[in-house]
């Protein structure tokens, strides 16, 4: 599989400009010289309607290592999201961005993002990665679901 | 170099009957512990009737239980294989039927194991991958879930998981898919690497022996063997024995079947030594600390450190006002605040009376801990005595006439030093855990004669050497030498019997003693 992670890369580029889910966006970033830096992409995973998160359009980082498709990429939120599985960093805790848990490298971007938005509205209380959200959502669901549709409104794409 | 041979000088009478202080124990090479699991995969093969690899995989997933296997097998065969990803969860029943008797490493459409062209969805299109989206690879292999994928995507995956993660349970590619490759596709993923092959054949292996209480694997770096020792097997054995093994590589990979927290700590059990190296680690530097800058109040015995000012010392906690030096109330100084001589008065002594007997666990403590310290750190040091040792006997083969068989004797003493402070070191941890009495006196009679024969050894073999007294010194050391060796045996064994009669008892909760 080296060497062919930016030609799968491509591929998925041409895949998602082909098609891809109402309301997101994924493009790779520019260099500095102005060229395209296919390993790393900017992509926007919109809230789902009907759930606190809807209008909010959350910005995130997939940062692709040299061995994808072998190694899962990193997904960052930017800035850091309010979310019981997301770090304070932004990095998103989910299985199937983990080599050693549910990562496949039949896995594409499409999926992934996907899987992120499934995730915003049904987080996983067994994994927490952050205390903030965390602890909220346990305690005090209300005052979660006031807190994530503040920041649905701080993230409605202007 | 191999001191065996001159075994016969030093030999103990009865040294071939096992000692009470060894443990049965059988080390098993890569390819013996393959022949057990083969025989486990046989057995299943033989019940459920299906293909080696397929028993294999069921084995793996029930964690090598083949009593639990087969009751779950005989409950409910289709669910078993779809966890243990054989067959995949809602799949046609043609392969699902056909996964479970015939093997998932063949596709639906070839009944063999080679690789098979994948059915493309049109004929004349060309396949194409749909990890690396490569259209020129002509090879592509599948589970019998058929989600089909190129050779070399496949390899490197095959690969990075074994090689990387040390995995043996690797899944389908493809994303949700469950099923999980078999020992054959994973040799045709893999090729010609036969590095990787063997790797997974080894972390198989690894896997069977983690399963299995009755084996441990050879912790030494790159060490493949196994120790099959199932006297040490249960929890409770550990009371009783010290199990320390050997494996096939050779004495040197030395190690305790019931613990990982020292190579050879006998004569005291696991569950003691660890309790002791746990005290240590948590305690000594402290201790010494303490014992060495504080004091404690008289009146309510707080820990205090003087850090600076005058001997008027007034307890933060129970404001009892003292004299630092004589450590009596200060009501009797008056005004001096900064000389003492009150030391010898009667309300001064029965201060200190009061506090030492506070220092006196701490003491007790420092006593063992030193002592076990100073035979580590002796122990250590002989590795130096043992270059010394080396000259010496070059020295000796020149000025005497002795040959270089004749001056092992040193060698074999240097060793003997190093393995009774190994002994003396542990014998010291017990004796902290120990409960007074007629026992842990004739364990102290025991470990004093054999530090006192090792002391005296030590400094024969420190001794500079006379050319005229090497024939005397040769034959001190000799009988020296066979004198420690035996006081080593009977603490071993003495303590060993100990454990097995249930003659210790101690003086805190051990873990498996009631």
């Amino acid at each position: 599989m080296s060497g062919i992670c930016r030609t799968r890369l491509a591929e998925e580029r041409k895949q998602w400009r082909k098609d891809h889910p109402f309301g997101f966006y994924a493009k790779p970033t520019k260099a500095a010289d102005g060229s395209m830096n296919l390993m790393e992409w900017e992509v926007g995973i919109p809230g789902k309607t009907g759930t606190a998160w809807e209008a909010g359009v959350y910005k995130l980082m997939m940062i692709f290592p040299e061995d994808y498709p072998s190694k899962p990429p990193k997904c960052k939120f930017t800035p850091p999201l309010f979310h019981p599985n997301v770090y304070p960093s932004g990095t998103v805790c989910l299985s199937i961005l983990d080599e050693e848990k549910g990562w496949k490298p039949a896995i594409t971007i499409k999926q992934i993002v996907l899987g992120i938005q499934d995730l915003l509205d049904d987080p996983n209380v067994n994994d927490p990665a952050q205390s903030d959200a965390y602890t909220m959502f346990k305690n005090d669901k209300a005052a979660y679901e006031r807190r994530v549709r503040v920041q649905a409104r701080e993230n409605i794409p202007k | 170099m191999d001191m065996e041979v001159f075994d016969s000088d030093f030999k103990v009478p009865g040294k071939e009957k096992k000692k009470s202080y060894e443990v049965d124990a059988e080390s098993l090479s890569q390819a013996q512990v393959e022949r057990l699991m083969s025989v486990d995969v046989d057995h299943i093969r033989g019940i459920f009737g299906v293909d080696a690899p397929v028993a294999s995989l069921l084995l793996r997933y029930m964690n090598w239980n083949k009593e639990r296997l087969i009751e779950k097998y005989m409950d409910d065969p289709t669910a078993i294989n779809v966890d243990a990803g054989i067959s995949a969860a809602d799949e046609e029943p043609k392969v699902s039927r056909a996964a479970s008797t015939t093997g998932p490493t063949r596709t639906t459409r070839s009944g063999k194991l080679s690789k098979v062209k994948s059915p493309s969805p049109k004929r004349d299109e060309p396949f194409v991958c749909p990890i690396c989206f490569d259209d020129t690879q002509t090879e592509t292999l599948a589970l019998s879930c058929t989600h089909t994928f190129c050779a070399s995507c496949w390899n490197a995956y095959v690969t990075g998981k074994i090689r990387e993660e040390g995995e043996h349970w690797i899944r389908c590619m493809a994303e949700g898919c469950s099923l999980v490759a078999p020992d054959p596709f994973i040799q045709q993923a893999l090729g010609d690497d036969t590095a990787t092959w063997s790797r997974f054949q080894e972390l198989l292996v690894r896997h069977f022996v983690s399963c299995n209480k009755n084996l441990k694997f050879c912790p030494y770096p790159n060490c493949t063997y196994t120790v099959s020792c199932p006297a040490a097997a249960t929890k409770s054995s550990l009371s009783t024995i010290v199990p320390t093994v050997t494996c096939g590589a050779g004495p040197d990979h030395k190690f305790c079947f019931g613990c990982s927290v020292e190579s050879d700590h006998r004569p005291v059990v696991c569950a003691v030594a660890s309790m002791w190296l746990k005290k240590c680690h948590d305690d000594s530097e402290t201790a010494n600390w303490i014992k060495s800058n504080t004091k404690e109040c008289t009146k309510c015995q707080s820990t205090i450190e003087k850090n600076g000012g005058c001997n008027h010392m007034t307890c933060k906690k129970c404001k009892h006002e003292f004299c630092w030096v004589c450590m009596g109330p200060w009501t009797e100084h008056g005004t001096a605040w900064y000389s003492c001589n009150r030391y010898d008065e009667k309300a001064s002594q029965d201060a200190r009376d009061s506090q030492s007997k506070s220092r006196a666990s701490l003491e007790r403590y420092l006593h063992y801990y030193n002592r076990w310290a100073n035979h580590e750190q002796s122990a250590k040091l002989s590795m130096d005595l043992y270059k010394k040792t080396e000259q010496k006997m070059e020295e000796m083969q020149i000025t005497s006439e002795l040959t270089w068989i004749e001056v092992q004797f040193m060698k074999k003493a240097v060793d003997e030093v190093f393995k009774c402070r190994m002994t003396l070191k542990w014998t010291y941890a017990m004796a902290y855990y120990l409960e007074r009495g007629n026992p842990k006196e004739l364990f102290e009679d025991n470990q004093r004669d054999l530090e006192k024969a090792v002391e005296d050894l030590s400094e024969l073999l420190e001794q500079a050497i006379e050319p005229a007294e090497i024939a005397t010194l040769r034959q001190k050391v000799t009988d020296k030498t066979v004198y420690v060796q035996k006081r080593n045996e009977i603490m071993l064994e003495d303590t060993a019997n100990g454990f097995l009669e249930g003659r210790w008892t101690w003086n805190a909760t051990v873990e498996g003693f009631e």
